[in-house]
């Protein structure tokens, strides 16, 4: 008798104990709630849609290159390596590009000049920065007053000179070649950078930054002198 | 005597590293539901102290309390009334009286070893 009744005791213990444990979990962690509105989910959707058609069309580029390297016979596949090569060189910058984009010209603001403002070299923050929201807008190729910007290329501030690539911009009349991937983008970066308060902002140093419409057909040239590798190693390891 | 602490040791720590959760709309039927058997599990230890025990009533009595505990308070929510407050109400009172006798009774029961220990050496 006595037997049974610890045994009935222990079992409801443990169902007590059990039930206890569960409260506890349940008031320590309560369950996050998803309080994103259809609008956030869709906006987030439509980032993901917009990565997978580009991961598509990387998928569909990279298989056409497959197929003509398997059917072409060996000259066209040196031609085809040569195409490739010429054009790897061309985004870092050894050989020139055109391409639809826009122009930006930086000058002095005039009424600033009649009245004796002395007027500086723009400033490497400024351009650091106008050169990021450049990239961030599907800027492909970008030149500031002739020097082509690479991987490794350095907007900085050498002994009170703003320097790109090394080189000292000491004019104030400078521009700003901008290549995009289509005419579409080019004017799309043209609405971005006319919306946006990078003309406040130069206007601010005393310069004024005039952007124009977008292009068909701009020119940027190759890097000037050689683009150093040195800390590049060469990867043995083939297939 | 130390099997059933075991036994609610076994159930919370089950409870706690499984980490069950349950959804928060139902947490205070569970919160009743686990005075509900609190209260039971007093009443028992407190009967079985007074060798007034009786299995049925107490397992009867365990999922009877907390079904209608939990009913209580769905027909609270339903009704807009705070219903579960009169269920809270009466285990807590119900609580509290079973462990002021299982004190007692224990209390009791440690004089009457003392008095017989102390006559024994007597």
């Amino acid at each position: 008798m006595k037997k049974r009744i610890v045994t009935q005791m222990t079992v409801i213990s443990f169902i007590v104990g059990l039930m206890i444990a569960v409260q506890y979990n349940t008031v320590q962690n309560p369950t996050t709630r998803d309080t994103r509105d259809i609008w956030a989910i869709r906006q987030e959707l439509s980032e993901e849609k917009e990565n997978h058609s580009k991961l598509l069309s990387e998928i569909a580029t990279y298989n056409e290159f497959i197929e003509q390297y398997k059917d072409d016979d060996t000259q066209s596949q040196a031609a085809l390596l040569n195409k490739t090569v010429d054009d790897l060189k061309r985004e870092i910058g050894l050989l020139p590009v055109n391409g639809p984009g826009l122009v930006l010209d930086i000058s002095p603001a005039m009424e600033l000049v009649q009245f004796g403002y002395e007027i500086e070299p723009i400033a490497p923050d400024l351009l650091i920065r106008l050169v990021n929201e450049i990239y961030r807008y599907n800027g492909l190729y970008i030149e500031i007053a002739g020097q082509r910007l690479t991987h490794r290329s350095a907007i900085r501030d050498i002994n009170g000179a703003t320097t790109v690539n090394g080189v000292a911009i000491d004019e104030t009349d400078i521009n700003i070649k901008i290549i995009t991937e289509t005419f579409e983008k080019a004017e799309k970066l043209y609405g971005y950078l006319y919306a946006s308060t990078f003309r406040d902002d130069f206007y601010l140093d005393n310069l004024n930054l005039r952007i124009n419409g977008a292009q068909k057909n701009i020119k940027i040239a190759e890097v000037d002198g050689p683009l150093s590798t040195d800390y590049l190693v060469e990867n043995n390891e083939g297939d | 005597m130390w099997l059933p602490l075991l036994g609610l040791i076994l159930g919370l720590s089950l409870g706690v590293l499984t980490d069950i959760q349950i959804p928060a709309i139902y947490e205070n039927y569970l919160s009743i539901a686990v005075l509900a058997a609190l209260d039971t599990l007093f009443g028992g230890i407190r009967a079985n102290l007074q060798q007034v025990y009786d299995d049925k009533v107490f397992v009867s009595g365990f999922f009877f309390n907390i079904a209608l505990a939990a009913g209580l308070a769905f027909l609270g929510v339903h009704l807009g009334v705070d219903l579960y407050l009169a269920a809270i109400f009466a285990f807590g009172v119900r609580l509290f009286q079973n462990i002021a006798v299982i004190r007692r009774i224990l209390i009791s029961k440690w004089e009457e070893r003392h008095i017989k220990k102390d006559e024994n050496t007597v």
